[in-house]
């Protein structure tokens, strides 16, 4: 069941749900990646049960703001603090996420998600080989360059 | 009669867009509490319980799910508090459970005002 599924539209199909409804901006995938992202803060959030992993969203600290802005509906990001940012993409990843588990549901059952967790850098590496990743690049607004990725294997 | 309303969600940015798309959605209320997790909400309704409260399912020390049952079945608190759930989980299951368990409605994020109206306006009578 799980190798019909097509990871890489539910994962877009459910960022692209997230950023229309609750983001108010424009999010595409790019088929020329130019990711080269500094500064980058990576929300993620792990999931196990019939299927387990991790899903995540990284960009930079100014695409981060810039959605952190949006999502509030904030003038400015002039009173926007670091910790308003990451809990926005933090939600952002949360929200995703739950698009992707409501979309694989009657194929892998029910998923069993974590408390999403923003940092910089990458955090993935405790999970094994074995696991497929998805990565699609995207940009957001036509101005920001950034990457959502998924990381997931059948549990055993 | 004016209604008091208590958002309980783990990140603040979300509690600020719910309260955005209550007040986008047309209802008022005459007092709004917050809370960033279950036990959190619980300490604030012993003493100031309110007609409504919106919760989040996935939170850390006490998840919504864990919340509903301890006010319902184990504290009967707070008899004629409407406790609507506000979450990414969408599975039957797990909604039939938690409405089982006391919970009196349900909202899955991603949510619009007309949503809000369509699921709170039932309790604002
Ligand atoms: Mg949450």
């Amino acid at each position: 069941m799980v190798e019909q599924i097509c990871f890489n539209t539910v994962l877009l199909d459910s960022a692209k749900e997230i950023f229309s409804t609750m983001v108010f901006m424009d999010l595409v995938e790019i088929t020329e990646p130019d990711v080269k992202i500094d500064r980058a803060l990576l929300g993620s959030i792990t999931f196990k049960g019939g299927l387990e992993g991790c899903l995540g969203i990284c960009c930079d600290v100014q695409c981060a703001r810039a959605i952190a802005v949006n999502m509030l509906g904030m003038d400015s990001d002039s009173e926007l603090t670091e910790e308003g940012t990451c809990d926005a993409i933090g939600e952002i990843v949360n929200m995703i996420m739950g698009g992707v588990k409501s979309r694989i549901l009657k194929d892998v059952g029910n998923l069993e998600v974590s408390i999403p967790s923003v940092v910089s850098g990458n955090n993935l590496n405790s999970l094994e080989h074995k696991s497929i990743r998805v990565t699609i690049p995207i940009n957001i607004d036509d101005k920001y360059a950034a990457e959502l990725s998924l990381l997931y294997r059948e549990s055993i | 009669m004016s209604k008091s309303l208590m958002i309980v969600d783990d990140s603040a940015t979300m509690r600020k867009i719910i309260m955005r798309t209550v007040r986008m959605s047309g209802l008022e209320f005459e007092r709004t509490e917050e809370a960033g997790n279950g036990a959190e909400a619980i300490e604030k309704l012993k003493t100031a319980p309110v007609d409504l409260v919106l919760c989040d399912v996935n939170m850390p020390e006490m998840s919504g799910l864990e919340m509903v049952k301890k006010i319902r079945t184990e504290l009967k608190i707070c008899e004629g508090t409407k406790i609507i759930m506000v979450s990414t989980e969408s599975s039957q299951e797990l909604i039939d459970g938690v409405i089982a368990d006391g919970a009196n409605g349900f909202i899955t994020k991603p949510f619009t005002p007309e949503k809000f109206q369509e699921k709170l306006t039932p309790f604002m009578n």
